[in-house]
């Protein structure tokens, strides 16, 4: 229960990097979306996006949930919510590889606009990266019901345990991913994440921005919008 | 017998199989730190190298592949503890067996700048403490590399460090480049010019996957080849793999043919697979191979081969440069990296860096300059400065096979530049003149060529890796012995074989129409035997001369290249944007026309100071376009262009001004940092541009910026707005220290923060002055702190 995802994309989700830049309902003019056409060529042509997961066998203790054959505990409230009824978990990495963080150095040199607009693309695709690893790892386990994905620093899951998750799933040395002193995942375009699996139906708990620790300071929510979790 | 006997005197060596497999099937958690095994579990390795040395091993590695001090940060032990353990078990499994130790090196698991955090000089620190504490082994690995850089600063580590023999393996994927996008040869070039004993690949894949990988570096490298591959590819689902011990001997017996001396196992082998290999190795030779590696430099991810004309772009250099100049008085690194990917996308195949000015630190400038341009840019570079130490700097941060620029057949230049040269691996452009100056014939420089040469390759530098620049001279000035220079070229490449370099537009100097006497002396060199002419690929005229050269001697084949490039003029030109007759200003920066503002701003200055134009034209055009942002008329990206075309206009100014001999503009200095260990700067550098076109000074400390380098640059530079950004909660605690030591500091100074986690309550709590909520507030903060 140890896979390994190569993921193919053949284009970037634009309306989420617009969405991302503000745009919300405007649409931007031909210039903008010719801009933002160059800049999904250049990382489609260099960015070699993939993802490792591992499923394991869960335990609610004292201080969260911890995950079986690991020396991982999953801290906080926030999660062992996430995770009630679940007997097992998915522990999921994606990145779209330093290439991308490449292509926005590159552009940040010669053009601001296009560094910017790279920025937002690859951050949308990270999240396509993850959908798409998401839906592999459902049909792998149709059995199961499954929760929505939770990331270290959502609610009071810390991000300090990057450090250990990367290790669990042996990432740096199958992906190429890593995470700062500071628990910042590089290449800068990655995303760690937990998937509850539950042979139960799941009830609709709390999602997206209740959970979020972001929530006091989020601009999404400020123009009442959201994230996209 | 050692490791380097033994390469030299066994047909093959055997290495162990995998420690991961084995400590798992022992009982190690996923998660867990396998180096605290060597003192909580001293009788699993014991058994496990037992089981290795039983199988066949002639070497075995020690179980300290993650024994470094960020790995092992929170286990309790030390590294010394744990790597000193590690390979005292090793040795005590070996008792009464010819099996060598090796110390086993991984990757950090950290990455290096720019992506990551860690610096390069922290990263061979890492790696010298692990040197340190393995001493006592026979030979050092490094094994399961995938940034180039990392492997640098670990062989660096290692040579400066003890005398063991090294050897060094990375992993490739399938498309033969690694997670961050070495390629083999970089690999191969870098390593062996580092002076490794044995090199080549481990983990990733299985023997049969891998033989393409093998059979490159094969090509790409004249040391022992090591091959260390996985037991076959692992099931996605139940991560087993899928080639038994015998499959996996077979496999790898395909691989002795095409020269391969090491050979083990990685993930998923066991002593099965290590006796398997043993079996299938008896009676079997080792195939020399004949390998001739060309003239070549290398970045990590391109490597230029010198069997055609290469164009070395000139445009990094001071010399007889104002702006140039001037960027490097302010640091102003940005200026440098424009300029490079100018040169790239103008057909440059290598960049020459020269950084020298009197008035700067040029070692701190060089290796700043070298490390953000590896940055950025794929193509390798020519080092080049008349400064030992500042050559020294610049090979040890350069990541792959560079160009020193320069030698001469000077005694103390010889004696100085040439074991640089040799010592990190690199090629080098050999001056012809001495003592005496240039010679006036083709013989005397020939016979300095010859000189060159002959040093060098008595200290074991490749005679491939020497180049030769016979200098140019002026023809206005020395007329008759242009053709001495053109004849020196020749005879040098002709009759000595090796590569010519040249610098060509020095000919023109004090001729009018300088650029048709620089392309046609440059295409006579060509003809002559010119490698690589070091010239401005900005242009036309000359790489148009260089791309014609390579048509007409049938290099381009098929004139491919020069129909990609020339090829679209019969058809009709580009549409182009919209342009008013009456354009102003203000309407170029308000429709993003970049080339258009510039032109507009330079026609503008023959009449209206500098002044005047950035108060009552660029500043209102930027007011506006910030008013319609606020008001959500624009977005993001147009802002961003607006300022973009702002900054084109105020580029004009700067060479106007200094042209004229006029100080820069400036509204004020503003210092900006992203806070430590925060590496998202983008907001940041927005930021910047927006702040830089309404004429302010900006001070860019750059990410993850030390507390105390922020207090010091606002202290020198007497600055009285400081700006700091944060993007992560976890970094927030570094905005407020550096507050803090601000204060604790007295430094007489505003201070401005923002950060999608920073808020006005935080930023007052944390004894900020202003908060900032985006770019264009951040222009109304200091418009409010200088009055202007």
């Amino acid at each position: 229960m140890n896979g390994q995802l190569q993921v193919v994309l053949e284009n970037l989700n634009k309306n989420e990097a617009l969405r991302y830049m503000g745009y919300g309902d405007t649409s931007p003019d031909e210039n903008i979306l010719s801009m933002m056409n160059e800049c999904e060529k250049a990382l489609l042509a260099v960015i070699k996006p993939c993802c490792v997961y591992h499923v394991f066998d869960i335990e609610e203790v004292g201080e969260g949930v911890a995950v079986y054959g690991t020396s991982l505990v999953l801290k906080g409230d926030a999660i062992r919510e996430h995770l009630a009824g679940c007997c097992k978990v998915v522990l999921m990495a994606a990145t779209l590889s330093a290439h991308a963080d490449r292509v926005i150095r590159r552009y940040e040199a010669t053009d601001m606009t296009r560094a910017v607009m790279a920025d937002f693309l690859a951050s949308a695709a990270v999240e396509q990266v993850c959908d798409a690893a998401e839906d592999s790892i459902g049909q792998e386990f149709s059995a199961y019901y499954r929760t929505w994905r939770f990331s270290p620093g959502y609610g009071d899951l810390p991000l300090d345990i990057q450090g250990s998750f990367l290790d669990v799933l042996q990432a740096q040395k199958r992906i190429g991913l890593n995470a700062t002193e500071n628990n910042i995942l590089t290449p800068r375009k990655s995303v760690t994440a937990v998937i509850g699996l539950s042979e139960n139906e799941i009830q609709k708990g709390r999602q997206g921005c209740s959970a979020c620790n972001m929530k006091d300071v989020c601009q999404f929510r400020k123009r009442g919008d959201h994230c996209g979790v | 017998m050692g490791f380097r006997e033994l390469l030299k005197n066994k047909e093959f060596v055997i290495l162990d199989g995998a420690m991961g497999t084995m400590l798992q099937a022992k009982g190690l958690k996923m998660g867990e730190t396998p180096e605290v095994m060597n003192i909580e579990k001293p009788e699993w390795l014991l058994d496990i190298h037992r089981q290795y040395i039983e199988a066949g091993s002639d070497v075995i590695y020690a179980n300290t592949f993650g024994g470094n001090r960020h790995k092992l940060a929170k286990c309790g032990y030390s590294v010394e503890t744990l790597i000193g353990e590690g390979i005292r078990l090793a040795r005590k499994a070996a008792e009464g067996h010819d099996t060598l130790v090796a110390l086993d090196i991984g990757s950090i698991g950290q990455m290096l700048e720019p992506t990551g955090t860690l610096t390069f000089e922290e990263a061979y620190d890492i790696f010298k403490e692990m040197v340190i504490a393995g001493r006592e082994a026979d030979v050092i690995v490094f094994e399961t590399m995938t940034d180039l850089y990392e492997l640098k600063a670990a062989i660096l580590a290692a040579k400066e460090n003890s005398d063991l023999p090294i050897m060094c393996t990375m992993t490739f994927e399938e498309n033969m480049r690694t997670f961050t996008g070495v390629d083999i040869s970089a690999m191969c070039l870098t390593a062996e010019g580092l002076g490794v004993d044995a090199l080549g690949v481990n983990c990733s894949l299985g023997p049969k996957e891998l033989y393409p990988v093998v059979e490159k570096i094969c090509q790409w490298t004249t040391l022992p080849v090591v091959v260390k591959p996985n037991a076959g590819l692992p099931d996605p689902v139940t991560n087993e793999y899928n080639c038994s011990a015998e499959e996996f001997a077979e496999f790898a017996e395909k691989l002795i043919p095409l020269g391969i001396k090491v050979i083990g196992g990685c993930c998923g082998t066991n002593p099965t697979y290590i006796a398997a290999l043993k079996k299938m190795l008896e009676g079997k030779k080792y195939i020399e191979r004949e390998v001739h590696i060309p003239a070549v430099c290398c970045s990590p991810t391109e490597t230029v081969v010198i069997d055609q004309p290469r164009i070395i772009g000139e445009r990094i250099n001071p010399t007889g440069k104002k702006r140039f100049k001037q960027a490097l008085l302010e640091g102003d690194i940005d200026y440098i990296l424009g300029q490079a990917m100018e040169q790239i996308d103008a057909g440059a195949d290598i960049l020459d860096v020269n950084v020298g000015l009197p008035a700067i630190d040029e070692k701190a400038m060089m290796v700043k300059a070298v490390k953000a341009l590896q940055g950025v840019c794929d193509v390798p570079l020519q080092l080049d400065s008349t400064i030992p130490e500042v050559m020294e700097a610049a090979l040890r941060v350069y990541n792959g096979k560079p160009i020193v620029n320069s030698v001469n057949a000077e005694e103390k230049s010889l004696e100085t530049v040439l074991p640089l040269v040799k010592k990190y691996g690199a090629a080098v452009v050999g001056l012809t003149l001495d003592e005496n100056g240039i010679p006036k014939t083709a013989d005397a420089r020939f016979a300095l060529a010859k000189k060159i040469l002959d040093r060098a390759m008595s200290i074991g530098i490749r005679k491939e890796d020497v180049y030769i620049d016979c200098l140019t001279l002026t023809a206005s000035a020395e007329q008759e012995n242009v053709m001495q220079t053109v004849n020196a070229v020749y005879r040098v490449k002709h009759e000595l074989g090796l590569r010519t370099v040249l610098g060509v537009s020095n000919i023109s100097f004090g001729l009018p129409s300088r650029e048709i006497v620089n392309h046609n002396f440059l295409m006579m060199c060509l003809t002559s035997g010119l490698d690589l002419p070091i010239m401005n690929p900005n242009i036309d005229s000359m790489t148009a001369t260089v791309r014609t050269y390579k048509l007409l001697t049938n290099i381009d084949k098929n004139s491919m290249d020069f129909i990609a490039h020339y090829g679209a003029d019969t058809s009709s030109p580009a549409p182009k944007a919209e342009k008013k007759s009456d354009m102003d200003l203000p309407y170029a920066i308000e429709h993003g026309l970049k080339g258009e503002g510039a032109e507009i701003t330079a026609k503008l200055l023959e009449t209206t100071d500098s002044m005047t134009i950035i108060n009552e034209m660029l500043v209102p055009a930027l007011d506006k376009a910030g008013e319609q942002f606020e008001k959500g008329k624009i977005f993001l990206p147009q802002l961003i262009q607006t300022a973009g075309v702002a900054q084109g206009c105020f580029e004009v100014i700067k060479q106007k001004m200094l042209a004229e001999g006029g100080s820069s503009v400036s509204k004020g200095k503003i210092i900006l940092a992203t806070v430590k260990g925060d590496i998202h700067d983008i907001g940041k550098n927005i930021v910047k541009v927006l702040l830089e076109n309404y004429g302010y000074e900006v001070i860019d400390l750059g990410k993850d910026v030390d507390y105390q380098t922020v207090v010091d640059a606002a202290i020198e530079n007497d600055v009285h707005l400081v700006g700091l950004s944060a993007l992560m909660t976890t970094t927030l605690v570094s905005m407020e220290e550096t507050i803090k030591l601000l204060r604790a500091n007295n430094v007489d100074c505003k201070i401005m923060v923002g950060g999608a986690v920073v808020t006005p309550d935080y930023a007052e709590q944390i004894g900020a002055d202003f908060y900032s909520k985006d770019a264009k507030q951040s222009v109304d903060i200091a418009r409010q702190v200088f009055g202007n």
